[in-house]
């Protein structure tokens, strides 16, 4: 009589058992969907290693090198698409990139020259993406290609004042700003 | 039209705009911040004098007051000055003018008998305390005005020399020497 109790235990524990294990095994519940959307944006900087440059000028004299080189870092992150990245040198006037103030008495950017890398010194007579016209030279030109999206390069620049062609500019303190900038494109 | 076929035009749709909506950021243009180099350039103030010769001789004869330089000199002045400055002069002068030449045995010839006569003009004596030199021993050759249309210029002028020695009949043969200084002086 014990042992047939028992026997009835076991029996309704294995089927309880079985029960179970076979209800797991076939209840999913529906998957849900998380959207991810992440977004690298595009940068494009530069940066300069100085902000100023001294030059101590000879009349007439083609050969008035500024005080100090100045090395433009440009540094980049472009999406796919882009093609270039050029870096320009300009200023906002042609005919009075520096001046004294006084009515007549400018440097044109023409007489400015910047030397790229130790390339050939070059005036700053183009029309570029930025500043005045032909107040500008443009310094590099990057083709950009899925290897450089990421990048980054420097252009190390001299600077020179021609005063050859301006042989009457008055003794005075000349100012004035030039801007490097850079541009990704299309 | 099936509501099958018409989801999936529509889903289509929405893929394609969500598409073209990603495209305009590409085609634009990506520029970088202005960085500004601050250019200062200092053209100072120069003047110089500079001469065609810098030797003159002279075969006096005692007591004569005409004793002219065997040849003539210009003196070429040139400048270039900010609007401040007023005046460029040049001036011809001895250090000293009870010996602007000298034998070196304490026989002078003053500087007020030596003369120039200058683009021309009149022989004049270095009889005139001017800013170089000795007192008495110099005379100021050019004087000019400087505004804003001549603050860069030359100007040159041309000297002839005379020593006259009508004041000294008693003076000692010998071999003279001296050395006149032609200076220009902006202020």
């Amino acid at each position: 009589m014990k042992s047939g109790f028992l026997l009835k235990i076991a029996v309704l524990l294995l089927a309880m058992t079985c029960v179970t294990s076979m209800s797991a095994a076939q209840l999913n519940s529906g998957a849900q969907p998380i959207a991810l959307n992440a977004t690298l944006a595009e940068s494009l900087t530069l940066n300069l290693s100085a902000n100023a440059v001294n030059f101590t000028l000879a009349a007439g004299n083609a050969n008035n090198p500024g005080s100090a080189n100045i090395t433009a870092t440009t540094t980049w992150v472009l999406q796919p698409g882009r093609t270039a990245v050029a870096v320009y040198a300009y200023f906002a006037n042609s005919a009075a990139a520096l001046t004294d103030g006084a009515p007549g008495d400018n440097i044109p950017s023409a007489n400015f020259f910047i030397a790229d890398n130790g390339g050939a010194s070059t005036a700053l007579t183009n029309t570029v993406a930025f500043g005045g016209a032909n107040a500008g030279l443009r310094l590099a030109n990057v083709a950009i290609t899925n290897a450089n999206r990421s990048s980054s390069r420097t252009d190390a620049m001299a600077f020179n004042i021609n005063l050859a062609s301006l042989p009457q500019l008055p003794a005075a303190t000349y100012t004035g700003t030039l801007n490097i900038q850079a541009q990704a494109t299309p | 039209m099936s509501y099958r076929s018409q989801i999936v035009r529509i889903t289509a749709v929405c893929v394609l705009m969500a598409a073209a909506g990603s495209v305009p950021s590409r085609a634009q243009v990506l520029n970088s911040a202005a960085r500004p180099i601050s250019l200062q350039a200092v053209l100072n103030d120069s003047i110089t004098v500079n001469l065609s010769s810098n030797a003159v001789n002279f075969n006096l004869v005692r007591g004569s007051a005409n004793n002219p330089g065997d040849r003539s000199i210009t003196a070429t002045t040139i400048w270039t000055l900010t609007p401040l400055i007023g005046f460029v002069r040049t001036y011809a002068y001895f250090s000293s003018s009870a010996a602007a030449l000298t034998d070196g045995a304490g026989n002078n010839i003053p500087s007020a008998d030596f003369q120039i006569s200058d683009n021309g003009g009149a022989f004049q004596p270095l009889n005139t305390t001017v800013p170089f030199g000795g007192a008495n021993a110099g005379r100021r050759l050019f004087n000019q005005f400087i505004f804003i249309n001549n603050r860069i210029g030359t100007h040159t002028d041309v000297m002839t020399f005379n020593i006259n020695l009508a004041p000294f009949p008693n003076l000692p043969a010998n071999n003279y020497t001296g050395i006149l200084n032609i200076q220009a002086q902006a202020f």
